[in-house]
């Protein structure tokens, strides 16, 4: 009877959550949420809707659930990104799961800018980001994960991630990521893979013409370490890995906001 | 009946089949003008890790899943992680289709490799993890004649890393039968970088 008392009992603890922002043209049309899921639209001043997401859980551990949608209307123009950085901590069995579902309607853009995802010993987390785009719809993308709490020197031994990022366009597939990092990917030597990098990310942007910003992407990279970019097909993919996490947030920021005209979205700590 | 087919998959796969394959490194020769990959065990172990959680295992699993008669072209062009590694892919893809079909077994041009062996290889009566098994060999094959020619190594240590990686590439085809496209996976960071690097390496001998 003990044992099932302390089984039930995280249960119980496991949090559930899901926000749906829902904008047009004109603005907000409708916002739903429930649970630890909250999404807030702070006033913006003429400049387009920032939607920033919030797990008021405070992070994520094993059996969570966590729903994240933004649906933009045709022409709607908006940024998405997310109060903090979302802290996954060490599970026992279950696996938290987080699905990011982003709908582009015609001629919209979405800069998708969540902050990082910070990876704690022994997380268990599979995030599932599907961005669905119409024809002429832009979708602005940056992904960061961190590999354990750098600033304590905290190195990962045991992790089980899957990061699942599909970008489609009138339905077909035109951009998927599928990263997964286990404790045999942190072990692993060799250049090929995380070679010691304690910091992944990949910037994505889709549109028709992507290819035209590589040039100015590729003089902000410069001579940079564990820093390139790529474009073809109406897509342009950054990618950076590195160890020191907050230099390349940096370096990082200075491409997004060349590739968004604008400033970072303002909950971004860089 | 399996012999024959046998001969044939070993014919479309072989080095001397006219994919053009001997120019395109995946991002190896960015690699080994980085200094990452300087010996034997640097390209045993680069090699593994893109054979079981690269692009060895995503081509092996879309390979599987068009035997099977899926549609894999979309996924298989979305799964590129750059631009090189899209024509790499596509540019072999064609060659091969073009050859085969010239043979008497019809593929489309403009298909990723993966999915053109795989349309072609439809027809032979040999196991999926059998026909997954050769195609990662000749993958494997091909980027360790790369390196024996610009790490240098020399032609029996080259030839240790592929015998080496055997065990590594019947795994990965087994487990590229069981999977569907959707738990194709990924973990060579390195790997995606090096193949985005090598577009401004400024003195390129090969294509990728």
């Amino acid at each position: 009877m003990l044992d099932n008392a302390t089984t039930d009992l995280p249960k119980l603890q496991r949090t559930r959550g899901a926000a749906r922002v829902r904008l047009d043209a004109a603005g907000l049309r409708d916002l739903h949420q429930s649970g630890s899921a909250k999404a807030m639209l702070p006033k913006m001043h003429g400049a387009p809707p920032e939607v920033v997401f919030l797990n008021t859980a405070g992070g994520l551990t094993g059996g969570d659930r966590m729903h994240f949608a933004l649906n933009l209307g045709p022409g709607a123009r908006a940024t998405g990104t997310t109060q903090t950085a979302e802290r996954a901590y060490a599970a026992r069995d279950e696996v938290a799961e987080v699905t990011v579902d982003l709908d582009l309607g015609r001629g919209a853009r979405l800069d998708w800018l969540p902050q990082e995802t910070i990876l704690f010993q022994s997380a268990r987390l599979s995030r599932r980001t599907t961005a669905q785009l119409a024809a002429e719809a832009t979708l602005l993308m940056a992904e960061t994960v961190v590999l354990g709490r750098t600033a304590m020197g905290e190195t990962l031994t045991t992790l089980d991630f899957t990061d699942r990022r599909r970008v489609l366009r009138l339905g077909r597939p035109v951009l998927i990521e599928p990263l997964r990092i286990t404790g045999a990917d942190l072990a692993a030597r060799g250049a090929a893979g995380l070679d010691g990098a304690l910091a992944l990310t990949t910037v994505a942007l889709v549109s028709e013409g992507a290819e035209d910003a590589l040039g100015p992407v590729r003089d902000i990279i410069g001579e940079a370490p564990g820093l390139a970019a790529s474009a073809w097909d109406g897509r342009l993919i950054v990618r950076a890995m590195g160890r020191d996490a907050l230099a390349q947030k940096r370096r990082i920021a200075a491409i997004i906001e060349r590739l968004r005209g604008a400033a970072l979205p303002r909950v971004w700590q860089v | 009946m399996t012999d024959a087919a046998l001969l044939t998959l070993t014919q479309w796969l072989s080095p001397a089949f006219p994919l053009g394959a001997f120019a395109y490194s995946h991002g190896l020769e960015q690699a080994v003008a980085a200094g990452q990959v300087t010996c034997a065990g640097d390209l045993a172990r680069w090699l593994d890790r893109i054979l079981t959680c690269g692009g060895g295992l995503a081509d092996a699993t879309l390979l599987c899943a068009t035997l099977r008669g899926e549609d894999t072209a979309d996924t298989a062009r979305a799964l590129a992680t750059s631009r090189e590694r899209r024509d790499e892919t596509e540019a072999q893809g064609t060659a091969f289709a073009r050859t085969v079909t010239a043979l008497g077994t019809p593929v489309p041009e403009g298909l990723a490799l993966p999915v053109a062996v795989g349309i072609a290889a439809r027809g032979l009566p040999l196991r999926p993890e059998r026909i997954a098994a050769l195609y990662l060999h000749a993958m494997m094959a091909n980027l360790v004649s790369a390196a024996v020619r610009f790490v240098p190594l020399g032609q029996t240590e080259g030839q240790r890393v592929l015998a080496d990686l055997h065990a590594a590439i019947r795994d990965t085809a087994a487990r590229a039968a069981t999977l569907e496209l959707d738990d194709i996976t990924a973990c060579v960071p390195g790997a995606d970088l090096a193949a985005m690097l090598h577009e401004t390496l400024p003195v390129r001998i090969f294509r990728t």
